[in-house]
């Protein structure tokens, strides 16, 4: 072993507290990286299963571009084409499935064949029972289905059972008369039905969604593929089912925000190994003159600090990857359960993608050496003679006033950005004026702890006046922890504003878009997607239920606009004014609504102008199935459902004109002033019984759910922001610690000369609240531009949503810090007080 | 042959009003073999002495020749290198790193200078052997007396094979019997081993065991006497007013 890494382990084997705290600080940011982008994955891969169902093992597929149903005959064309074995026509649905009857499996994908092409394209051999032949799928034929033997077993049916399916007339029962061999692609259970009858089912009138088609053994694949492609023409895609872009688009963000989290969290890591490096070159100096007096190189002091920066980095790293792997499994867990109820998807496991582990690995190294880089630095400087002097000023400080200057240029500079307009300048405004504010954090130790102790020392009279002494004679030590304390404060204090202005303004949409007397929606709550319309009849039977006034319903059909899905909501303008509205933006208003019933009209959501830079009175082009259109936005307008999602909405005459869709995926529903409310929900209910897919609530139910599920996220989110200021305790309590150390003989003195051990802990309490003190002063003022800047960041994406100042995440803060300050004092206030006075005062 | 040399020598802290002349023209050589103690009152410039022969710090005229090299006109790498190669230092206060055991801490010259770990090892509990603790060679400083830790610094600053011995205030920290035992040591690297020593003490029993003793006062050399035994030594301090 080298003498570098010799000192290094035995220095950090030495310490044991510190090096466990430091390395804490590092394992925590590292578990947040690693374990967050290790659950991602899974869910996004278990969406994707969900969204795209499975294409199987063949040579081709043919979409329409805009993923929506298309004729049948394309089939035949793409047979056609020279270099083509085999093409079949298929209509494939994902049906989430209901609770009742349990079949085990939370979603199916029910696929359409043609059982007279089939099987050239996608070979099914038999292993129980028989396969779907062409009687099958005759109008009068008796609804029959096959499934692989696995996805049977694990339903729990067997060959003549009959099996419910969710479907736009409520629901349709089928006859399993056979099995197959070929296995499912995993996580997706399939289940083969009649093409007609799968057309019927999900009311697709002719057409179907994909075409499957094998190649000749002889073909040239490229050409081949791109002989159907110059056939079909720019209508349809070749080669896959379009993904689900704006979800896995939706993951990507979410990845990216629990990264920054999670560098966050490692820039507050960074802080507490600067300190403890620049504690440990202090220790050291007597060290580092031998060693220089002894023939060590600059370069060589320079390395050794580096070689244990390294290892502490690389046992935090190491620890914080199995951490993040427990973190992982915990998370996805919890989430499992939460989102399989909300969206009844597949199960998802953790999955490590090689980013994920660079990402981790890089960023916990990293940051490690890079906070150990400035003391290393300052060691490998120190002359020999200044490091064997007795005592020496710390010459960090010397730089302390030329750094707070660069600060307050930082900050001057980044508020001056919060005002610029836009969000990227404002969001390096935010970084700005944080990086400004731990540069300038040494010096502003003194006057906010000048001030602050007036409080502390009313408290602790005789004590509090030492403990303010004891933080302001290492300004930089204390600066570094502020810093790291006002990084989780202003973290906290944004998320909490984030929560607030979002939270409240879903709330807003909810009771404006939503907030009807009854509510049938399906138990996919994202519409796109896997959830099964219901046709007309639903409505119409609502309609004709006694004590219902009015009707409204929601239809949907995907579409691509400047090469993006997008969603087109289809409502009937006249009965959705009637009981519900939008929450309208750009000036527009309920009058607007009339204006769809004109062709070529959409109203757009917030999300869908912010991502095509489209807006009112603007004209674009979008992809049907009839071929592209032309379109002009008359309003814009939010619902609460689709606010996530780029979303136009049309009328459903235009919806059925172009998309052909006829089947509602959203029925809603108002009583009839004075009904008897009890007697018209057990009506409902009736119907809903019919329709296993939707789920019916009504309004105070309604408003429950969206409670709840606002009271889970501002959960999930509070203990982020619990989680996220968890690495400012570890800065507390290793300053405290290292700084108890330090002042041991001083301790000694104090008891000796007739301090009690009470007074000793309660200046080491006294001096954390103050140190607590300076980073929420500094936190308080950094998290409200972030605040902002989040909430406009979310606005800029088109969810708009008033700004609502963050009072509760300030007292919030306030509170976490006074926890905090006391939790992190325990330990070494004890420590202090436990000191032998004879043992302290001979301490060197 | 003369292993230190210097002319002139001056350092003065801070300038103008303030300034504090540490060390004024002092003229000293030093031979091989040779050990040469030096005192004087508090303040006198002994320490500043040692420490630009050692080339720790920089003189503010004059010249410091070692070992035939005028050290003023050396890179810091290469002054690092000299000292590294033919300047041992022994300080008061030990300095041995608290994590390495007496071998690996005497080994750390030669390690530094990138000798092979168990050639460095080798010589280094070679050295140990010689200064008497052959039986302590895994001892951590903390399981040693300051007479011991002293010694592991004794041998550390011989692995390497050095021309001139540093040592400032030596016995500074340790009782009369490890003085005295630590003042034998370096009389025996000087006479047996052949290294110049230069020591600064304000023990006059220390001060005895050398050949010459240079006694400063204000930063100059105010006497400089060759001394055959204590007797000797005496009568110079009393002649300088040292007793």
């Amino acid at each position: 072993m080298s003498i570098a890494l010799r000192l290094a382990w035995r220095y950090l084997s030495g310490r044991k507290l510190r090096t466990a705290l430091t390395t804490l600080a590092i394992v925590f940011g590292v578990m947040l990286i690693f374990g967050l982008n290790g659950v991602l994955p899974g869910m996004r891969d278990a969406m994707q299963r969900m969204m795209l169902a499975a294409i199987g093992e063949v040579d081709l597929t043919v979409t329409s571009a805009s993923s929506a149903p298309f004729p049948a005959e394309v089939a035949q064309r793409v047979a056609e084409v020279r270099g083509v074995g085999a093409a079949t026509p298929v209509a494939r649905r994902t049906v989430a499935m209901p609770a009742k009857p349990d079949y085990k499996v939370t979603s199916l994908v029910v696929v359409g064949i043609d059982p007279a092409t089939a099987y050239a394209v996608r070979p099914m051999p038999v292993a129980d029972g028989r396969l779907l032949e062409e009687r099958d799928d005759a109008p009068d034929a008796a609804p029959a289905a096959i499934a692989s033997r696995a996805t049977a077993e694990k339903m729990g049916v067997k060959v003549g059972d009959a099996i419910v399916l969710p479907s736009a007339s409520g629901t349709t029962e089928v006859t399993l008369v056979g099995t197959i061999d070929s296995p499912a692609p995993p996580g997706s259970d399939e289940l083969y039905v009649p093409l007609s009858l799968a057309q019927e089912m999900f009311a697709l009138g002719d057409r179907i969604t994909d075409v499957d088609a094998v190649f000749e053994a002889t073909a040239d694949r490229t050409a081949v593929e791109r002989a159907v492609k110059d056939r079909l023409g720019d209508a349809y895609t070749i080669g896959g089912i379009a993904t689900e872009s704006t979800l896995a688009a939706g993951f990507d963000a979410a990845a990216a925000i629990f990264n920054v989290l999670g560098f966050f969290a490692l820039a507050m890591g960074g802080f507490i190994i600067l300190n403890t490096f620049r504690t440990v070159v202090a220790e050291r100096r007597h060290d580092i003159g031998m060693l220089r007096a002894t023939g060590a190189s600059r370069r060589t002091i320079l390395g050794l600090f580096l070689t244990e920066s390294l290892l502490q980095g690389a046992i935090g790293t190491g620890l914080g990857l199995l951490a993040g792997w427990g973190f992982a499994v915990f998370v996805s867990g919890v989430l499992r359960g939460y989102i399989q109820g909300l969206m009844r998807m597949e199960d998802f496991g953790v999955v490590f993608e090689p980013q994920a582990w660079v990402l981790a690995v890089g960023l916990g190294m990293g940051v490690t050496v890079l906070a150990a880089v400035v003391p290393a630095r300052a060691a490998a400087r120190i002359t020999p003679l200044d490091a064997l002097r007795p005592q020496i000023g710390d010459v960090y400080e010397k730089a302390a006033t030329r750094r707070a200057w660069a600060g307050l240029a930082l900050i001057v500079v980044g508020a001056a950005l919060l005002f610029v307009g836009s969000t990227g300048a404002m969001g390096l405004g935010c970084v700005l004026i944080l990086v400004g504010m731990s540069l300038g954090a040494a010096t502003a130790v003194k006057p906010i702890t000048d001030a602050t102790s007036r409080a502390i020392e009313a408290v602790y009279r005789s004590e509090g006046g030492v403990a303010r002494a004891n933080l302001q004679r290492n300004p930089g030590r204390a600066g570094a922890t502020a810093s790291a304390v006002m990084i989780s404060i202003a973290l906290v204090v944004m998320i909490f504003g984030m929560t607030s202005s979002v939270l409240g303004g879903y709330g807003e949409y909810a009771k404006r878009t939503t907030g009807t007397d009854f509510l049938l929606i399906p138990n996919n709550l994202i519409v796109s997607g896997g959830a099964v319309g219901a046709g007309p009849e639903l409505a119409q039977r609502i309609r004709a239920t006694d004590g219902i006034a009015a009707v409204a319903t929601l239809r949907y059909a995907p579409a691509v606009v400047q090469g993006m899905t997008v969603q087109v909501i289809g409502i009937d303008p006249d009965e959705y004014g009637r009981i519900a509205s939008f929450r309208w933006t750009e000036g527009s208003s309920d009058a607007d609504l009339e204006r769809l019933n004109r062709p070529g009209t959409v109203i757009a959501n917030g999300n869908f102008r912010g991502q095509t830079g489209l807006g009112k009175g603007d004209t674009f082009t979008m992809m049907t199935p009839a071929g592209k259109r032309t379109f002009t936005i008359v309003g814009g307008g939010n619902d609460y459902i689709n606010a996530k999602l780029p979303t136009v909405y049309v009328s459903q005459d235009a919806l059925a004109e172009l998309w052909g869709v006829t089947t509602d995926i959203m029925v809603l529903a108002n009583a009839k002033e004075g009904a008897d409310r009890a007697a018209v929900r057990a009506a409902l209910e009736g119907i809903a019984r019919d329709y296993p897919s939707f789920a019916l609530y009504d309004s105070a139910e309604w408003q429950k759910v969206t409670d709840n599920l606002f009271a889970q996220l501002r959960a999930t989110y509070t203990t982020l922001a619990l989680m996220l200021a968890i690495p400012s305790l570890l800065a507390l309590l290793n300053t405290l610690a290292i700084g108890v150390l330090a002042r041991t003989r001083e301790i000694g003195m104090l008891r000796a000369v007739g301090a009690t051990r009470r007074q000793v802990k309660r200046m080491v309490v006294g001096e954390s609240l103050l140190l607590a003190s300076v980073g929420v002063a500094a936190g308080l003022v950094a998290g409200v531009p972030l605040s902002v800047f989040v909430v406009k960041a979310i606005t800029m994406l088109g969810l708009e949503f008033p700004y609502v100042f963050p009072w509760s995440g300030m007292a919030a803060a306030v509170a976490i810090g006074l926890a905090f300050a006391g939790l992190a004092a325990w330990y070494p206030a004890r420590q202090a007080a436990k000191l032998d006075v004879i043992r302290a005062l001979r301490y060197e | 042959m003369a292993i230190v040399e210097t002319k002139g020598l001056t350092k003065v802290y801070g300038s103008g009003e303030t300034a504090v002349v540490a060390l004024d023209h002092v003229d000293l050589t030093l031979d091989a073999g040779e050990f040469v103690a030096v005192m004087g009152p508090s303040g006198c410039g002994k320490s500043t002495l040692l420490n630009l022969i050692g080339g720790l710090d920089a003189p503010t005229s004059g010249t410091v020749v070692i070992d035939g090299r005028e050290i003023s006109t050396l890179s810091d790498d290469e002054m690092t290198r000299l000292r590294r190669e033919r300047i041992g230092f022994v300080f008061q206060f030990f300095n041995l790193i608290p994590v390495l055991d007496a071998s690996e801490n005497a080994a750390l010259p030669l390690v530094l200078n990138g000798t092979g770990a168990a050639e460095a090892r080798r010589k280094a509990e070679e050295w140990l052997g010689r200064v008497g603790l052959g039986d302590r060679l895994r001892a951590r400083p903390d399981q040693l007396s300051g007479g011991q830790q002293q010694r592991v610094a004794i041998a550390r600053a011989l692995v390497s094979e050095p021309a001139l011995v540093l040592a400032d205030e030596p016995t500074g920290n340790l009782d009369s019997k490890s003085s005295e035992e630590i003042a034998s040591l370096l009389r025996q690297v000087s006479a047996e081993w052949g290294r110049a020593v230069l020591m600064v003490t304000h023990d006059p029993r220390i001060a005895a065991h050398a050949d010459r003793i240079v006694f400063m006062r204000d930063g100059r050399v105010v006497d400089d006497t060759k001394i055959a035994d204590a007797a000797s030594a005496r009568v110079a301090m009393e002649r300088v007013g040292l007793l």
